[in-house]
């Protein structure tokens, strides 16, 4: 039975597209191209609830329990981190304190949550990197497990990692990956990068489960929920989470603050280790074991593969317009037209269309993170009206070449 | 305690509109009837701020009239990627209007005047601020401030009424037009508007130069000379003046159609339709902003029948114009209002006008009312006149008559009426009450008659 834990928490903010499409002038600047696709009062709006919600409650929880012995690996996406730094920086300093706890591992991220991992594995690379360098100057850390963008890993996500020396990645531990093997062992594709596997029914009872009422293990108990981790078989499990699991998709009503302060002592009942990403692969590397990656990318959303992002017409269209706003503005060789189309990959801008067309538990996580602020248009007019920032943006690049 | 009346002690005016007094903004009598307003406003007293799509390259605020009247310049940061004035980009800047100007109109400038129980009026001039009328409702509404501002919307013109969601903005706003002729193409659209005319500035009364009038029928050297100031649009019947003009040359009559279009491509299907009928045109530029660099331009052109006037023209020189011409166009099939009419007329000119919206045109009294679009009645009409000629004279005085009636001060006192009358709607003013006459056999109760008794609540 497990007698190791690991547990990871990702903070991320998405920058929001602004809808209606604002029109892009001709000619116009890059900075005034920003302006037009990027919804910043509605961000500055969210971000801010999320901070008082979840942000700094939950930060002061794990602070504490670090303190006490507990472990924690964390990420940090460049979308959060600019607008901490524009917003509340005070807020930034508090996470500085918990990332310099010995405790606690800072993990690279992909650094605009972008979808690049699935178009460009090359600039993928570089901009792993760059997260890395910036990551250690925010925190003082170096990062030397990384995560990706919504857990994305296949083949060529391995490869293009291991390409930059990390000693560990994360994928989620699905059925239609790991086959026959379980997700609580060590993994690797025959290189040093070794692979942990999220257990995703024991990370979902507490990330997507904890505040239904209806689950047969509702009310979760952090006493029940240490037995079903230390009697899970093998040798150590991985959860992760969203961080805004705490406080702001289980609100403090929840109990779910309660649930974290309880869940130490419970699972040091129970013999179970707190360990960190590198300390898991530390001792377990030895007797790791050889998981053949799919060439298709699997993905901790939805059901484990790309159709949650991917899935819809609607969907398909926007990744196309993502893809010809990349490829548009390397022709246009501009650092800064490049950047934007990095942020308009963002990943959220398809996980937020998610329910187009569809019903079911997945579409109303997709909802819920589509801001309220948007169903004015109504569901047509959001997807057409989010095709419309990437069309105009495309418009605009014509200036420039 | 509720006032009584509308005053420039108690009440602030907020002007939107996408043209304004810039020369990068003013693309017709939209601007030109703004800045009037706003000015004839502040002239009364009235703390007025008038945000317009301004000149990209002037200050962002700017204030004038004893600090009464704030000039706001929006969407400069999108104009500057536009220079060809205020609708070039006009998607672009729409947007912007609609979405930075209600969050800004309502924390900088009701809530301030709120705070100093201050009346608020908000004017919305065209289609483009329709969307921005109704954010600001909204956003009025929920911060607890709509019952105290008086908010007008007016139609100066139908165009891009398709845009408009009617239903949304007759709920958040009252809706005026500027004649009886546009009230009665929108109530067939469902809505029954105000009607507040439109008004010229006091200026305009004043004494046209004369010397400049005679100097320019001199440089001219025609027997009769027509003017036309329009966009070059289908709706002001250009292609009319000109067959006018081709009618008038036949019957042996030298004729100089002086012709001030807009950058419209329709002005090339008139100049070619001119060449059909056998006129010369030639283009006048002015090398600079004086009545010398003017007059220049405009002479040396003998052979021509039609002038086309390619430079920039102040007020000042087209009230010479408009005073030398033996009659001034303004022969629209669809005018929402007539402004270069009412101009003219208040300089002393023949005024041939279209037969819509030009409320204050009375035929043979004060104009020529023009029924048709047939150029005949322009032809017949001008030789009329020129065989009267103190059927002209008395024209031109009932004309000048005329405007005296529509100076914005007339209107503005107009528009206070009106306003004075929806605010009493909405609670803002008290209603007055006529007193009773006096009986003398009941002196002892003549002072619990009231001054004005408050009905309802705010």
């Amino acid at each position: 039975m497990a007698e190791d834990l690991a547990v990871y928490a990702v903070v991320h903010q998405p920058r929001r597209l602004k809808l209606p499409a604002q029109p892009i002038s001709q000619g116009a600047k890059v900075r005034d191209i920003e302006r037009c696709l990027f919804d910043e009062e509605l961000n500055e709006r969210y971000f801010r609830k999320v901070a008082m919600y979840c942000y700094y409650p939950a930060t002061e929880v794990f602070l504490e329990l670090v303190n006490q012995g507990f472990k924690l690996a964390i990420g940090f996406s460049e979308s959060f981190l600019r607008q901490a730094e524009a917003w509340d920086k005070r807020l930034l300093a508090l996470f500085q304190k918990l990332v310099r706890h010995p405790n606690v591992e800072l993990v690279g991220v992909e650094p605009y949550h972008s979808f690049l991992p699935l178009f460009d594995l090359f600039m993928f690379q570089r901009r792993i990197r760059w997260a890395q360098d910036n990551l250690e100057k925010v925190f003082g850390k170096r990062p030397l497990v990384t995560d990706t963008t919504e857990m994305l890993m296949s083949d060529g996500i391995y490869h293009a990692l291991h390409g930059l020396g990390f000693s560990g990645a994360f994928l989620d531990g699905r059925e239609w990956v790991l086959g026959w093997r379980e997700p609580t062992y060590l993994y690797h594709q025959g290189k040093d990068l070794m692979l942990l596997a999220r257990h995703y029914r024991l990370s979902d009872d507490v990330g997507y489960r904890f505040s239904n009422r209806s689950w047969w293990g509702y009310p979760l108990m952090a006493d029940a929920y240490a037995h079903w981790l230390r009697e899970t078989r093998g040798d150590f499990v991985f959860l992760a989470w969203d961080y805004e699991t705490f406080g702001e998709h289980h609100s403090k009503e929840t109990g779910i603050f309660d649930f974290m302060w309880r869940l130490p002592e419970e699972l040091s009942h129970r013999k179970v280790t707190l360990l960190t990403p590198s300390e898991a692969i530390a001792k377990y590397k030895e007797r790791s074991f050889h998981l053949p990656l799919p060439a298709y990318p699997c993905t901790w959303a939805g059901e484990g593969g790309m159709e949650f992002f991917l899935g819809n017409p609607v969907q398909q269209a926007l990744f196309q317009l993502m893809l010809y706003a990349y490829n548009k503005a390397l022709l246009t060789k501009n650092r800064g037209l490049i950047d934007l189309a990095l942020w308009l990959s963002q990943s959220d801008n398809l996980h937020l269309i998610q329910w187009f067309g569809r019903s079911g538990s997945d579409a109303e996580v997709s909802a819920y993170f589509t801001p309220k602020e948007w169903w004015n248009l109504g569901p047509t007019s959001i997807a057409w009206e989010m095709q419309q920032v990437y069309k105009n943006f495309i418009k605009a690049m014509d200036a420039y070449l | 305690m509720r006032r009584r009346n509308i005053t420039a002690e108690n009440t602030d005016f907020i002007i939107l509109c996408f043209e304004g007094p810039d020369r990068y903004s003013l693309a017709g009598g939209l601007g030109v009837r703004v800045t009037n307003l706003s000015q004839a406003l502040a002239r009364m007293g009235f703390p007025t701020h008038l945000f317009f799509v301004g000149d990209p390259w002037r200050r962002d605020e700017e204030v004038s009239n004893g600090g009464r009247l704030t000039l706001h310049r929006w969407c400069q940061w999108i104009s500057k990627y536009y220079p060809a004035g205020v609708y070039q980009g006009e998607n672009e800047k729409l947007y912007d209007f609609n979405e930075s100007i209600p969050p800004f109109v309502v924390e900088h400038i009701v809530r301030p005047a709120v705070a100093q129980e201050k009346l608020v009026v908000i004017l919305g001039e065209e289609w483009h601020t329709a969307e921005a009328m109704c954010r600001i409702s909204n956003l009025l509404y929920s911060n607890g401030f709509r019952d105290r501002v008086v908010m007008f919307w007016t139609a100066n013109n139908t165009m891009s009424f398709d845009r408009i969601n009617w239903d949304r903005l007759s709920y958040t706003t009252t809706i005026t037009t500027v004649s009886k002729y546009m009230k009665h193409i929108m109530r067939g659209m469902g809505v029954n508007p105000l009607v507040i005319p439109n008004g010229i500035p006091k200026s305009l009364l004043g004494k046209v130069d004369e010397g400049a009038a005679a100097r320019l029928r001199r440089n001219l050297d025609a027997d009769l000379i027509l003017a036309k100031v329009a966009r070059w649009d289908p709706d002001k019947r250009w292609n009319m003046a000109v067959e006018a003009t081709a009618k008038l040359k036949a019957r042996g009559r030298r004729t100089v159609l002086l012709a001030r279009g807009g950058i419209e491509p329709h002005g090339e299907e008139v100049m070619a339709n001119s060449r059909y009928l056998g006129l010369v045109a030639k283009e006048a530029r002015a090398k600079g902003d004086t009545f010398e660099d003017y007059f220049d331009a405009i002479k040396g052109h003998s052979m021509a029948d039609i002038l086309n006037l390619k430079f920039y023209i102040p007020q000042k020189f087209l009230r010479v114009i408009y005073r030398a011409s033996d009659a001034v166009l303004a022969n629209s099939s669809h005018e929402p209002f007539g402004l270069v009419g009412l101009e003219a007329m208040a300089a002393g000119g023949i005024v041939f006008t279209g037969g819509t919206g030009e409320d204050y045109a009375i035929s043979f009294h004060n104009s020529i009312v023009l029924e048709t679009s047939d150029p005949k009645e322009i032809e017949v009409y001008m030789m009329y006149l020129e065989e009267h000629p103190e059927e002209e004279e008395r024209i031109r005085r009932a004309a000048r008559r005329t405007a005296r009636q529509f100076t914005w001060e007339e209107v503005v006192e107009n528009l206070i009426q009106k306003l004075e009358y929806q605010a009493r709607s909405q609670g803002l003013l008290a209603t007055p009450r006529k007193t009773p006459a006096l009986d003398p056999r009941s002196l002892e109760f003549e002072e619990a008659v009231p001054e004005a008794t408050p009905v309802g609540s705010v």
